[in-house]
């Protein structure tokens, strides 16, 4: 009697089919017992990736911007030129007053000038990961500003040559602020890739283009309102908040202690593990 | 040769481009490379979350499920060939 013979398959694994995939599996997990179980060491050795990786993108950045309409550019350029030399003349102005105010109320703590190592959109979760730790000064809490002193977000984890921020805009993230030069008090909640939302009563009258403010040293901006959802029936609107400085393309942020009064408008959970 | 390279082009995005970018890769190479959804995922969880950045790991579990879903509609059309 004849037999027929079928090739015994098994459909989920086979080594044929599957062995990259394997590969990338054992190395994915590699890579988290590295980070368990030496997470210092882990960023050290992923840092030099992250450096590459930004170079590639700032010459590919340049080379597809060099594809724009020269003229426009010039006229761009020159606009950029006058509205900075007005903005030095400001800056200037308000730094003189902040070094006055900060000399009457003797709050001038040390800060900490930390790089970016990683920072949305590569990273996922609203986080910024710096290239200084506890053993640069770097503590849980430290408010995290960027250029132009703008508050970014806040020191969420520590170790020693490397610390994260949980910026304002992370899902996790929960600010009591104002809004408004009326400074009508609100609370402002992080919605992932880059955006903050708020809800408010329609009778406030917030309108786009007004800022919105946190606690740090006195009211500090973070974000302008850039849509008023809602419908009109409803009492209430939702503020569709823009981050002042943007979180994907920050390359530095300077980190300080900004006292008890911003930690207690917070709402952020802390980790011992990077 | 082209399953590899699109397997590690998935891992290494995760450190060069937008997760948008990864997370679409992972979608292109799952049909040919199942596994390689959720080691995109468990790897940018490696490198990015931390308990204060979300409740749960949200790239491995989504990883996770693309993987799932690649093996189960993998078995569906192997069950339909005779031999191999």
């Amino acid at each position: 009697m004849k037999r027929i013979s079928l090739a015994r398959r098994n459909a989920l694994l086979s080594s044929a089919d599957v062995s990259w995939g394997v590969g990338a599996l054992a190395l994915a997990l590699i890579a988290l017992l590295f980070r368990l179980i030496a997470p210092n060491l882990f960023w050290q050795a992923t840092a030099p990736a992250f450096r590459v990786a930004d170079f590639l993108s700032e010459k590919n950045h340049a080379v597809f911007s060099s594809f724009g309409d020269s003229a426009k550019l010039a006229a761009k350029n020159e606009q950029l030129l006058r509205e900075n030399a007005a903005l030095a003349n400001e800056n200037h102005a308000l730094l003189e007053r902040n070094m006055s105010i900060e000399a009457l109320a003797r709050l001038s703590s040390p800060s900490i000038v930390a790089g970016v190592v990683a920072r949305p959109p590569a990273s996922p979760y609203d986080t910024l990961v710096l290239s200084r730790g506890s053993d640069a000064g770097v503590t849980l809490g430290q408010e995290a500003f960027g250029e132009g002193g703008v508050p970014l977000g806040v020191v969420s984890s520590v170790l020693a040559d490397f610390s994260r921020v949980t910026l304002f805009t992370s899902p996790n993230m929960i600010v009591d602020g104002w809004v408004g030069q009326a400074t009508l008090p609100l609370v402002v909640y992080g919605a992932g890739a880059g955006v903050m939302r708020a809800s408010l009563v329609r009778s406030a009258g917030v309108v786009e283009g007004d800022i919105i403010f946190a606690p740090g040293p006195g009211k500090l901006p973070i974000g302008t309102v850039v849509r008023v959802d809602g419908d009109s029936s409803s009492p209430s609107v939702t503020l569709q908040i823009r981050p002042a400085v943007n979180p994907f393309s920050v390359s530095w942020v300077e980190l300080r202690d900004t006292g008890p009064t911003f930690v207690a408008g917070l709402s952020w959970a802390t980790s011992t593990e990077l | 040769m082209i399953r590899g390279l699109m397997t590690l082009l998935t891992l290494a995005s995760a450190v060069a481009f937008p997760w948008p970018l990864t997370a679409f890769l992972a979608i292109i190479v799952a049909p040919f490379e199942p596994l390689v959804p959720i080691a995109a995922g468990l790897f940018a969880d490696t490198l990015y979350w931390t308990p204060g950045s979300g409740f749960l790991p949200f790239f491995t579990l989504s990883g996770a499920v693309l993987t799932v879903v690649s093996f189960f509609v993998r078995s569906r059309l192997s069950t339909g060939r005779i031999g191999g």
